[in-house]
C-alpha cells in the first residue's frame, strides 16, 4: 500500500519535472528562433530599405548629371560652333555658364588639353576612359582637382569649336564641385543614418563622407576587420569587387565586432563610379534587442504562470490522490474486517447448527433402535423437538440477516395493542424465566395510550431478542424487569413516545463487546459465554428493525452487574377509538409491593372509574381491610400480587378468607403462567387471576366479569334464596320507620316479621311462642327499656330447646368493639345499616341451615 | 318538584336509596314517613333535660333511619352527635345546632315535595 502510494508520488514527481523541461524547451526555442527571425527581418528590410535608397541616391545623380549635362548641351546648342568669333564665343559662353552656376568652363582637346574659358583648370584624375567617350562623341563625367587641391567634377560634352590653333576641340567641359554634388545627393546628411560614398572599380574614392579616412574603400574594408577577422575582410572586397566588374548591383551585411552595416552597392550612370550605400545597425539593433529582450522576458513571465499553475495543480492532485488512498485504506480495513467476522461467523455457525444437528440424527437414532421404549422415545422426541426449534431460530436469524442485507426486510405496519404484545412476550419468555428460576416483573406506567400502529411480529422479534438475551446471560435466581412507558412524542399528537427498557443483573458486556454488540456476526467469544450459543446475529437484527421503525436502541451494561437496553420507539397512536372502558364506583385495594406499579395500577384504575388504595404488603393490607370493614365501607374487589415480602399472596388471600370471609372476590395478580398455582389458589380463595402488566384494558377486561357477577346478583337476590320462604323472623326494631323499611324489603325474601318494639317486648313474645316458631331473630342494638345486648343475653339464658337461635345483630354502629361485644352476648353475627339485604339473606340462609 | 330533586335537596343519595329499596314508590312512601318520625323531637327534648342517654339513643335512631334512606348529610352530623353522646357525656359544641339545621332543611324539603305531590 505505502509502496504504492510512494510509487504514484514518484510517478507525479517525475511527469511534472518532464512537463516542465518540455515548457522551459518550447519557450527557448521560441525565444531564440524569434530573436534570429527580428534579426533576420531586419536585415531583409534594411537590405530593401539600402536597396530603394541606392535606387534614389543614384537616381539623384543621374537627374543632376543629366541636368548640369544639358546645360552644357544648351551652351553648345546657343552659342553653335561657328556662330560667332573665338573673342565673342568664349564671352558668351562665360556669361552663360557662370549664369548656370559652373565653377569653370574648359574646351577639350582630342588629345587631353584642356583650353580654360573661364575658372581655374583642373587635373583630370583618371583622364583615359574621360576623353574616350567624348572622343566617341558621348557625354560624360569624371572628377579631378583644381589648382586649389578642391575636388571637382568634370561634365563633358562633345561638341567642335573651332579654335585657333592646333587646338582640336572635341568636348566643352564644365566643372561643379564635388561638394556641390554630394550636397545635392545628401550624400552625408547628419539626420540619416545612412551614408554614402561614390567609388572607382578599383576602390578608390571618388566622393566619400565625413568620417571615411582611407583613401580607398577596400583598405577601408579591410581596416574594418583587421586584427580579427581578416579572411571575411577580404571576402567581402573580393566580393565587392566582382559584382563592380560584372556591373551588378551588391547587397551585404558587414559583421564586425558587435557591430553590423549593411552595405549596398550600384553603378552610377555617365561615369564608371559605383555608389557605395552603408546603414549601420548599431540602433535599430538595440530596437531588436530591446524587442528580444521583451520577447524573452513575456517568454519567462509565460513560462512562471504556467509553472506555477502546473505545480498548484499537481499538489491538489497528490492532495487528492493522498485522500483516495487514505478512504480506499479505511474501505479496505473495513473489507477485511468484514469479511474476517463472516468467516468466522460462518465457522461458529457451522459448529452451531452442527450441534443441533448432531442431537437430532442422534437422537432419532436411539429412539429408532428403542422403538418399543415409549418413555424412551418419548425422551428422544423431545430432545428433537427443542434440538431443531434451536436450529430453527438460528437459520431464521441467518435468513433475517441475510434479508436486511439484501435491504429486503420490510416492516407490516398494522394496529397493534402494547398490552397484547406484552401479554404475549410475557407468556413466551414465562417457561424460560420459570426453568431458571429468575425472577421476572413486568412494570408500567404513564401508558395513555394502548393501541398504536407498529409491526408486532417484528416489535415481538426485538422483544424476545433482547429478553432472550437477558435470560440467557442471567444466572439462576437472578432478576430482569421489563419496564413500559410512554410519553409526548416530538413528531406530534398523532405520537407517542414508547420506552420499553430491559434489565438484567446477570453477568454483563465488557465495553469492547458493548461498542460492537449492534454488529452483525458478533458474538462475544470467551470462555465465560463459550457455553452460550446463539447466531451472533440477534442483536445485529434487533438494531435493524428499531432503526426501520426510526427508534433507537442504547445499551449500558457492566461487567458482573447486568445490562439494560433501552429502546424508544415513536408510535403512531392508532385511530381506533379506545373503548369506553368504565366500571362502577368500587373500592378496590390494590397489594404490590412495588410501589411504583401499585401507584400506576392505581392510577389506570382510576380512569376506568374506580377508586383504588394501595397496600405494600399482606399485612398492611389486612390492616386496611379491616379499617374498611369497621367502616362498613368494605372493597369491593382485592387484587394480590402473588410474590410479596412476607406473607405471599395465597397466603394473604387465606388469612383474608378466614378474617372476613368469602364475600369480596379476591384476584391474584401474577407475571407467571398460574396453571401450575391454580388449584392451590382456588383452594386458598382467590375468585380469578389477572395477569401483569397490568394496562388500563388488563384491569377492564380482568374486572368486568365482576359485575355480572356482583350487580345483578344484587337485583336478583330478592327471588334467588327460596329456602327463606315462609321463614319467621322476629325483629326487635324501637323505631317504626325503621322496622317498616326492613319489614317491606325482607318480606320480599318471601319472610314473615313479627315486630317487636323493644328488647323487653323481644324477649317476651319469643317466650311466649311455641318451640321452633322464630326461625331467626334480627335485634337491633340500641332500643329503649331493654338493649338488644340485654335481650340476647337473656334469650340465650332461657331453658328452651330454642334458645339457641340465630340471633343477628343490626345496628348503625360499625365499631369492632360493638361487633365483639355483639359476639360476646352470643350473637350470630352482625349486619350494619343500612339494610343490606343480600347480606343479611346470606347471614339468615347460612345460620338457619346450620341450625 | 320530583323525588330526586328532592334527594339533592335534602343531600342525600337518590341512587343509593332506590339501589336499597328498588322502587321509587318505597323511597317516596318512607321519605314521607321520615317528616312524621319522632325520634327528632326525642333528642331535642332529652337533649333540653340534659339526658344524655336519651339523647343518644335518639340520635343513634336519627342516624339508622337515614342510613336507610340514604339521607347522607343528615346520616353524617347524626352520626357525629351520636358519637359525641356515647358513653353519656353531653355534645361537642355545634355538633346538635348542626343535626338541627340539616333536620330542617331536610323536613322542608319533604314538606316541598308533599306540597309538589299533593298539589
Amino acid at each position: 500500500m505505502k509502496e504504492q502510494q510512494r510509487h504514484s508520488k514518484r510517478f507525479l514527481t517525475w511527469s511534472l519535472i518532464a512537463v516542465l523541461a518540455l515548457c522551459a524547451l518550447v519557450f527557448s526555442f521560441l525565444i531564440f528562433f524569434m530573436t534570429q527571425k527580428s534579426t533576420d527581418t531586419i536585415s531583409q528590410v534594411g537590405g530593401i530599405y539600402m536597396n530603394g535608397m541606392s535606387e534614389k541616391i543614384s537616381q539623384h545623380f543621374k537627374t543632376t548629371i543629366e541636368l548640369r549635362l544639358s546645360q552644357v548641351e544648351a551652351l553648345v546648342e546657343t552659342i553653335p560652333p561657328g556662330s560667332a568669333d573665338p573673342a565673342t564665343l568664349r564671352e558668351e559662353l562665360t556669361y552663360s555658364a557662370q549664369a548656370r552656376g559652373f565653377e569653370s568652363l574648359a574646351f577639350y582637346s582630342k588629345d587631353g588639353r584642356l583650353d580654360m574659358i573661364y575658372g581655374e583648370e583642373s587635373a583630370i584624375t583618371a583622364p583615359g576612359p574621360f576623353l574616350d567617350s567624348l572622343n566617341r562623341g558621348e557625354q560624360k563625367v569624371a572628377v579631378g582637382l583644381s589648382s586649389r587641391g578642391e575636388k571637382v567634377i568634370l561634365l563633358g560634352v562633345s561638341t567642335d569649336y573651332t579654335l585657333p590653333g592646333d587646338f582640336e576641340c572635341t568636348a566643352l567641359v564644365g566643372t561643379l564641385t564635388a561638394d556641390y554634388i554630394a550636397e545635392t545627393l545628401s550624400l552625408y546628411s547628419d539626420e540619416s543614418l545612412v551614408y554614402s560614398h561614390i567609388i572607382r572599380r578599383d576602390g578608390s574614392f571618388v566622393i566619400r563622407s565625413g568620417d571615411a579616412f582611407r583613401d580607398n574603400y577596400f583598405d577601408r574594408i579591410l581596416s574594418l576587420f583587421e586584427g580579427e577577422n581578416d579572411a571575411d575582410g577580404q571576402r567581402y572586397t573580393e566580393e565587392l569587387r566582382d559584382a563592380m566588374n560584372e556591373e551588378r548591383d551588391y547587397s551585404t551585411v558587414l559583421q564586425f565586432g558587435n557591430e553590423r552595416r549593411h552595405l549596398y552597392c550600384t553603378q552610377l550612370a555617365y561615369s564608371e563610379w559605383y555608389l557605395v550605400t552603408v546603414l549601420p545597425y548599431g540602433e535599430l539593433d538595440v530596437a531588436v534587442n530591446d524587442l528580444s529582450s521583451t520577447w524573452i522576458a513575456m517568454a519567462l513571465a509565460g513560462f512562471t504562470v504556467i509553472f506555477l499553475a502546473m505545480l498548484l495543480v499537481f499538489a491538489a492532485y497528490s492532495r487528492l490522490l493522498n485522500q483516495q488512498m487514505e478512504e480506499l485504506e479505511t474501505a479496505r480495513q473495513e473489507a477485511i474486517h468484514a469479511n474476517r467476522a463472516k468467516s468466522e461467523f460462518l465457522s461458529n455457525m457451522s459448529h452451531d447448527i452442527r450441534t443441533p444437528m448432531n442431537a437430532i440424527v442422534g437422537m432419532t437414532a436411539i429412539a429408532t433402535a428403542n422403538i418399543g421404549n415409549t418413555q424412551q422415545v418419548q425422551n428422544c422426541l423431545k430432545k428433537i423437538t427443542l434440538s431443531s426449534r434451536h436450529l430453527l431460530g438460528l437459520i431464521n436469524d441467518v435468513l433475517d440477516m441475510s434479508k436486511i442485507e439484501s435491504g429486503k426486510l420490510t416492516l407490516n405496519t398494522d394496529q397493534i395493542s402494547l398490552r397484547e404484545v406484552m401479554d404475549s412476550i410475557v407468556s413466551i419468555v414465562q417457561p424460560q424465566v420459570r426453568a431458571k428460576h429468575q425472577h421476572f416483573d413486568v412494570f408500567i406506567h404513564d401508558i395513555s395510550t394502548e393501541n398504536v400502529c407498529c409491526d408486532s411480529v417484528r416489535l415481538n422479534q426485538v422483544l424476545i431478542n433482547i429478553l432472550g438475551n437477558a435470560i440467557k446471560f442471567t444466572p439462576d435466581g437472578g432478576a430482569i424487569q421489563v419496564c413500559l412507558y410512554e410519553e409526548p412524542s416530538q413528531l406530534g399528537e398523532n405520537y407517542v413516545r414508547t420506552h420499553i427498557i430491559i434489565k438484567d443483573n446477570g453477568i454483563g458486556m465488557t465495553p469492547d463487546f458493548q461498542a460492537k454488540i449492534f454488529e452483525s456476526f458478533v458474538r462475544e467469544d470467551s470462555a465465560r459465554v463459550r457455553r452460550t450459543e446463539g447466531s451472533g446475529l440477534g442483536m445485529a437484527i434487533t438494531k435493524y428493525i428499531v432503526d426501520a421503525m426510526g427508534g433507537a436502541i442504547t445499551l449500558k451494561s457492566a461487567l458482573g452487574e447486568g445490562s439494560e437496553f433501552h429502546v424508544t420507539l415513536d408510535l403512531e397512536r392508532a385511530s381506533v377509538l379506545e373503548e369506553d372502558m368504565m366500571l362502577p364506583e368500587w373500592n378496590l385495594l390494590v397489594v404490590d409491593d412495588d410501589q411504583q406499579l401499585c401507584e400506576s395500577a392505581a392510577a389506570s384504575l382510576k380512569s376506568i372509574g374506580i377508586r383504588a388504595d394501595c397496600a405494600l404488603d399482606a399485612e398492611s393490607a389486612i390492616e386496611m381491610i379491616t379499617q374498611r370493614r369497621e367502616r362498613r365501607d368494605n372493597y369491593h374487589v382485592i387484587l394480590l400480587d402473588w410474590k410479596l415480602p412476607g406473607m405471599d399472596g395465597i397466603t394473604a388471600a387465606k388469612e383474608i378468607r378466614r378474617r372476613f370471609g368469602s364475600d369480596t372476590p379476591i384476584l391474584l395478580i401474577s407475571a407467571y403462567d398460574w396453571s401450575e398455582i391454580e388449584a392451590e389458589a382456588k383452594e386458598a380463595g382467590i375468585s380469578g387471576f389477572i395477569s401483569k402488566p397490568l394496562f388500563k384494558s388488563t384491569l377492564f377486561y380482568g374486572l368486568k366479569p365482576l359485575i355480572e357477577t356482583q350487580v345483578p346478583a344484587k337485583e336478583q337476590a330478592p327471588e334467588a334464596p327460596s329456602s327463606l320462604c315462609g321463614r319467621k323472623i322476629l325483629l326487635a326494631e324501637d323505631n317504626d320507620l325503621n322496622w317498616e323499611i326492613a319489614q317491606e324489603l325482607l318480606s320480599e325474601l318471601g319472610l314473615e316479621l313479627e315486630w317487636a318494639e323493644n328488647g323487653e317486648i323481644c324477649v317476651d313474645k319469643f317466650l311466649a311462642s311455641p318451640v321452633g316458631f322464630y326461625d331467626a331473630i334480627l335485634m337491633d342494638l340500641r332500643m329503649p327499656v331493654m338493649t338488644g345486648y340485654e335481650a340476647t343475653a337473656a334469650i340465650r339464658s332461657l331453658d328452651r330447646p330454642d334458645a339457641n337461635i340465630p340471633i343477628i345483630a343490626m345496628t348503625a354502629d360499625a365499631f369492632s368493639e360493638d361487633i365483639q361485644r355483639c359476639l360476646d352476648c352470643g350473637m350470630n353475627a352482625h349486619v350494619a345499616k343500612p339494610i343490606d339485604v343480600r347480606e343479611i339473606s346470606r347471614l339468615l340462609e347460612k345460620f338457619i341451615r346450620l341450625s | 318538584m320530583t323525588l330526586q330533586e328532592c334527594y339533592a335537596a335534602m343531600g342525600g343519595d337518590y341512587n343509593d336509596a332506590i339501589g336499597r329499596l328498588r322502587s321509587e314508590r318505597l323511597v317516596q312512601k318512607f321519605v314521607l314517613k321520615f317528616a312524621e318520625d319522632g325520634s327528632y323531637s326525642l333528642l331535642q327534648s332529652s337533649l333540653a333535660d340534659s339526658n344524655y342517654d336519651e339523647a343518644f339513643r335518639a340520635a343513634h335512631t336519627i342516624k339508622g333511619v337515614c342510613q336507610n334512606l340514604s339521607l347522607t348529610r343528615l346520616a353524617d352530623s347524626s352520626s357525629a352527635l351520636c358519637e359525641s353522646l356515647r358513653g353519656g357525656t353531653p355534645p361537642a359544641s355545634g355538633l346538635a345546632e348542626q343535626v338541627s339545621a340539616d333536620y330542617q332543611e331536610t323536613v322542608s324539603a319533604i314538606q316541598a315535595f308533599r306540597e309538589g305531590i299533593s298539589g
